[in-house]
Parts: C-alpha cells; structure tokens; sequence
C-alpha cells in the first residue's frame, strides 16, 4: 500500500501543496483530478522523490519510502521524454536496466513490451522518427519495462489516439489486477470514471474530495427520476419538490416509497432510480464550491 | 538492502549512464567518421618524413675548371649526385631539362628559380674549397701541401644557458601536445553539455532521476565522453607510433617524447575532470539547446586562451610570463605538458601546477555537481549562476 501523507510544499510565493494525502492499495486504481496548477503534478513529482517536500512523507507497506524501492516503481512524468536519438529497444532495455533489471531480463522485458504495444518492427528505429502516438507508447513502455510494483502516471492519456488509449487503459488494469498500486491523472473524467476504483479530488494544493467512485456519486444524489406510462399530469400528486424533465418527473426532498406509491397507482413505472452524477459533474461540483 | 548491495547498484548506476554515453555518442556516425578521418591525418602526416626523405640525393650539375674538386668536395658532404659536362651551356641547359636541381659553372649558379638556403651553403663552401685548392695548386704546392692547409676541424657547440629549446623536434612535440590537449578538452566539454541540455530539454532528467541520482548522471557523462576521448586519442597515437615504425623512422623521434605523451594523460584527466564537471554543472542552467553555447563561453574562452598561452609559450619558453602561465589553473592543463615537452621544467614548478589544478578541479567537481544538482530540474528561461546556487536542492 502506498501512502502520500500530509505533503506541503510551497515554491517561493505560491502555496503549492497544502496538506495533501492519498493513498493506494494493492490493486487499487486511483484517480487523481484537478484542474490545471492544482497540485497534481508536484504531489506526483514528490511520490517519485523528483521534487522535495518541505514537510509530509511518503508511506509505501508502512515504511517511509526509500531509493531501492522506489526504483522498482513505474513514473510517467507529464513532460514526456525520451532520447529522441537513440534505438527504441536500446532505449527501454536501457530503463530497465537502471531499474535494477539485468541486461538479458530488460531486454526479454522490451521485446514483449513492444509485441503488446505493436511496435516490434520499431524495435531499431531512432525515436524521433516515431509517430508522436508511438513516442507515446515506447514512453508508456519506458514506464512499465521492470514490471514496476506501483505506477504513478501523470496525464498518461494526454496525445493519445483512441487504440492507444485503450492500449494504456488495458495496461494499467493488468497491473492492478496483478497487485500494483495505480494512481494516474488524467483530465479525461470518462476515463478516470471506466477505470478507477476510487478518484481524489485536488483543487488550489487540497484535497477537496475522496473515496470510490460509488461512494462519490451517492454523495452528490439529490435527484429522484421517475417515468410512469400515464398520460395523467402527476406534477400536482407528487410530494416534494417536482420537476419536468421531458417525461420524466425529477423529484427532490420526498419519501421515495411514497412517490412510488403515487407513481405505480397512476400507471406502469417504466424507471424509477436516483440519477447519477457524472465524475465530471461531482469534479465541477467540488472544484466550484 | 545491504550497504554492499546499495553500493553495487550506486556504481552500476554510475556505469550504466557512462556504457550509454559511450555507446550512443561513441559509436554514433558524426565521431566514429571524425575518428577515421583523423586517424587517416595522422597516418598521413607520419609517413610524410618517410615520403619526403625517399626522393634520393640532390642532383648537382659541374663544369668547367673547378668541376673535379667540387665533384670530390660535395661526395665527401654526401647525398649529393654530380654530373660534369663540357662546358657551362651543357651544364646550364641540364638545369633548364630538369635533369639538375642546380649547376656550377665558372663560378655561376645555375637554377631553375633560386636554391634553398642549404644546398646554397653547401654549394658555396664546395666552390671556395675549390678555389682554394685551385689557388693554393696555383701558388706552387702540391695537392697534399694544399690539403693539409685546408684541414680545419668544425665548430663544437656549447650552451651556457639551461632550459632553452632543446631542438626543433621538441617545438614540433610541444606544438602536437598543446593541440591534442585542446581538442581533447574541447570536443567532450561541448558534448557534456550538449548531452545535459538534451536530457533537460527532452525532460528525460525527471524520469532519470527516479532511479539515478544526479552525481551518478552526471558523473556518468563525464566518465562516458572521457573513455571516448581516450579511446581516441590512443587510436591516434597507437596509428601515429605505427606508422612512424613501419616506415623506419621511429628512432628519429626525441628523446622525451614517449614520457611526455605519457605525463599530458595524467594532465588530460585531471583537467578534463576539471572542465568536464563545469561543463555538466553549466550546461544545466539552460533548457533548450540554443542557449547552451552562452553558457558555455567561459569555459570555451579559458580552453581557447589555454591553447593560445601554449603557443605563446612554445616561442618563449623560459620567459616568467610563460613560467606563470604553466602553473595558474586552469591554464595549467594545458600550457604545463607543453612546456614540460619543449624545455626542462623545475620539479617543483611541476608540483605545484599539479597540485593546483586537482585542487581546482576538485573545486570544480563540487561546483559543477552542486549547480548540476539545484537547476537540472528546472525548466525555463536561463538560470543566472547566483540563482542557481541560491536555489535549494
């Protein structure tokens, strides 16, 4: 389990991190959202020992984290880079080996790393001559050559086409089902929504929102949608604050069985359910507050 | 993990930055050409004594009077080939047909557009001896009275002063020393520094830096371009040495010249350290290549005025300004082996230069590495050196 426990950090002026905690288990994927400056990138950054804290610590299986272990994590930085001049295989066996790997290991690793992503015939091409959707892979492939234990990708989706997104997305439930941690950023809510256990919510260096994403959206319920087959009007019937919406009847602050009775006695209800928010609408919600 | 274990992966670190460079910068086209390039040069320009001593004896035409004891005179200096004809035409015509590098005929020079200044002395001092001879048979004595007046022992040379140019050869040795020694430092301190902006500007670095620290990134580089220096330069000389002796003229090189290639190694290393670790140190504070080369004029100025001090000093080796010039780092690195390979230096001149450059190369390491260290993660428009040592880790 990787813990990120009450980081601050401030660059000159600006007040950076403000007390941020997170945590990851095994096999948990986390979704980390904010909008641009709120803080993602420099908690990442910490987690990875890149940037130092002024204070808070980072916990990983109930130790504070140290260099060897870190080693054996995966990181995506959200400036991508690569030596745009050297071999793609060359380039992610040479990661794998400052990993830790040894040569014949990395490259192994490389070989089937490039089979999964399609871009064995790439194997001895300089980087920049990649397309900048297959720089995108080989930097995902960087990330993943030493089977890390935990993956920390910031905006691993950002510049990617859909194929390669799916790619990503399928990479990242591989490894947590396999028992690694995963926390990634990402702007794309619908993504973060599919494929993440629980999402945190960073707004101006806090936290500002946590928890799975069930537990998110029954936080932010309000609204009761109910379509009955009736061409009777019910707004009048109905307990509590009712609204049209379309056919439907969007009712607030009522009994629900109650409305239910009323519903089922004037005709067949064809839907009956709280509505759901969005993670983009709960992330609007929480970031407007 | 154990302390051996950390210690293990701290210098397998170290050498997996420094097998990258040496691979990707080493055996990529732009060096491995230049490499062939000059080793070719340098093939060429030590089998240019052998080429130029081939072209056999300077042929010298004779005639009229003094032709049979100009004839003896110039066998007797050697490496000359003399042929006597009839008279001046014949002997003037030979040097316009080319048969002739010269002629001399009734006290004339022939030539097609003057002599060197060796074959004139030579020429000369053969036709007074002649005249001499001539004379002295003249006057009445017989041609071993004349040989007896004309034996003369040449001059023995003493030098009162020491340490002065011990021959031209040393010039050529001191000359071959200062340029090796600057391109040496030139070439790899600019690859230094292109190789830290392009990891910065690629932002390579920050994912580097989660499993490396940036002592062994750094150190790595400059370990990495420091072998290809070396692989180079032993190219060279290993070409240079084995032309030299298959083209026999290996015995004609001076004295001192082994050990004085030997000793500019050891000054190379220590220099290199020196500048390497700047040139890592400065090449951080920028974050595009472009403006890698301002931050690099300091170190190219004081490289380039090195090799100049170098040359100024091969003129006037023993002047105080030369003697200083050897000591003070950082010129030392380069203007001490040239100085130690034309003339004789004190040993403790040599000390002290040594002494000063680690010490400003150790110096050097720890400034390069501590502005390496704060601004390598920073992106952005240049970083100003005092910003850069303000900043915190």
């Amino acid at each position: 389990m990787l813990e990120i426990k009450d980081l601050k950090k401030r660059f000159g002026d600006t007040v950076a991190l403000d007390g941020v905690s997170l945590s990851a288990e095994p096999g948990e994927v986390v979704g980390f959202v904010g909008a641009n400056g709120a803080g993602k990138t420099t908690a990442m950054r910490i987690a990875m020992g890149v940037l130092a804290a002024d204070s808070g610590e980072i916990v990983y299986n109930g130790a504070p984290l140290g260099t060897e272990q870190r080693r054996r994590f995966g990181y995506m930085p959200s400036e991508r880079g690569l030596y745009p001049k050297m071999k793609t295989g060359d380039q992610i066996a040479y990661f794998g080996e400052l990993h830790g790997m040894s040569r014949a290991e990395a490259k192994r690793s490389t070989a089937e790393l490039l089979e999964q992503l399609n871009l064995t015939g790439r194997i001895g091409d300089n980087v920049q001559d990649l397309s900048l959707g297959n720089q995108q892979r080989v930097q995902l492939a960087v990330s993943l050559v030493h089977d890390p234990e935990v993956l920390i990708l910031d905006e691993p989706f950002s510049g990617l086409d859909p194929i390669a997104v799916d790619v990503m997305g399928t990479a990242l439930k591989e490894r947590a089902a396999a028992g690694a941690p995963v926390i990634f950023s990402s702007h794309q809510l619908d993504l973060v929504e599919r494929l993440c256990d629980s999402v945190v919510i960073i707004g101006a260096g806090k936290i500002i929102a946590s928890g799975s994403v069930e537990e998110l959206k029954a936080r932010e319920v309000k609204q009761l949608r109910v379509r009955v087959d009736t061409a009777e009007d019910l707004t009048a019937q109905l307990p509590g604050k009712v609204e049209r919406d379309g056919e439907d009847y969007l009712v607030e602050g009522a009994d629900d069985q109650e409305v239910l009775r009323i519903a089922a006695a004037a005709g067949r209800v064809t839907h009956f359910a709280y509505d759901q928010p969005t993670i983009a609408e709960i992330f609007r919600e929480a970031v407007t507050k | 993990m154990s302390d051996q274990n950390a210690e293990m992966s701290r210098m397998r670190g170290l050498m997996l930055v420094a097998g990258r460079e040496i691979r990707v910068r080493g055996l990529s086209r732009a060096n491995v050409i230049s490499l062939i390039v000059t080793v070719v040069i340098v093939g060429i320009l030590a089998a240019l004594p052998a080429i130029i001593g081939d072209d056999g004896p300077t042929e010298v035409g004779l005639a009229g009077a003094n032709a049979p004891a100009m004839e003896a005179q110039l066998e007797a200096v050697g490496d000359y080939e003399t042929t006597v004809y009839d008279d001046a035409d014949g002997a003037e015509q030979a040097v316009a047909d080319g048969e002739v590098e010269a002629a001399v005929a009734d006290g004339k020079l022939y030539s097609e557009d003057g002599v060197d200044a060796e074959l004139q002395a030579v020429l000369d001092s053969a036709w007074q001896a002649a005249s001499v001879e001539a004379n002295l048979a003249a006057a009445g004595l017989t041609p071993e009275e004349s040989q007896q007046a004309l034996a003369t022992e040449s001059l023995e040379s003493v030098t009162l002063s020491e340490g002065g140019v011990n021959s031209t050869l040393d010039y050529f040795a001191g000359l071959i020393i200062s340029i090796v020694m600057f391109m040496m430092l030139m070439t790899p301190v600019q690859y230094i520094a292109m190789g830290v902006v392009e990891e910065k500007s690629s932002r390579i670095v920050e994912i580097l830096l989660t499993s490396l620290k940036p002592w062994q990134l750094l150190g790595g580089k400059v370990i990495g371009l420091g072998v290809i220096s070396l692989i180079n330069l032993v190219a060279m000389v290993a070409v240079g040495l084995g032309v030299a002796a298959g083209t026999g003229r290996l015995d004609s090189l001076p004295d001192g010249m082994a050990s004085a290639a030997l000793s500019s190694i050891g000054w190379w290393l220590v220099a290199f350290a020196l500048f390497g670790t700047l040139a890592g140190g400065v090449g951080s504070l920028v974050s595009r290549q472009e403006d890698a080369g301002s931050v690099l004029t300091p170190l190219i100025m004081s490289l380039t005025l090195s090799y100049l001090g170098a040359i100024f000093l091969l003129n006037a080796p023993t002047s105080t300004f030369a003697q200083i010039l050897s000591i003070v780092p950082p010129f030392s690195g380069i203007t001490m082996p040239t100085r130690m390979a034309i003339t004789d230096v004190p040993a403790w001149e040599i000390a002290l230069a040594l002494g000063l450059l680690a010490a400003a190369a150790v110096g050097a390491l720890a400034l390069g590495a501590t502005l390496y260290k704060r601004s390598v993660l920073y992106t952005g428009s240049r970083l100003k050196l005092t910003e850069a040592l303000k900043r915190a880790a």
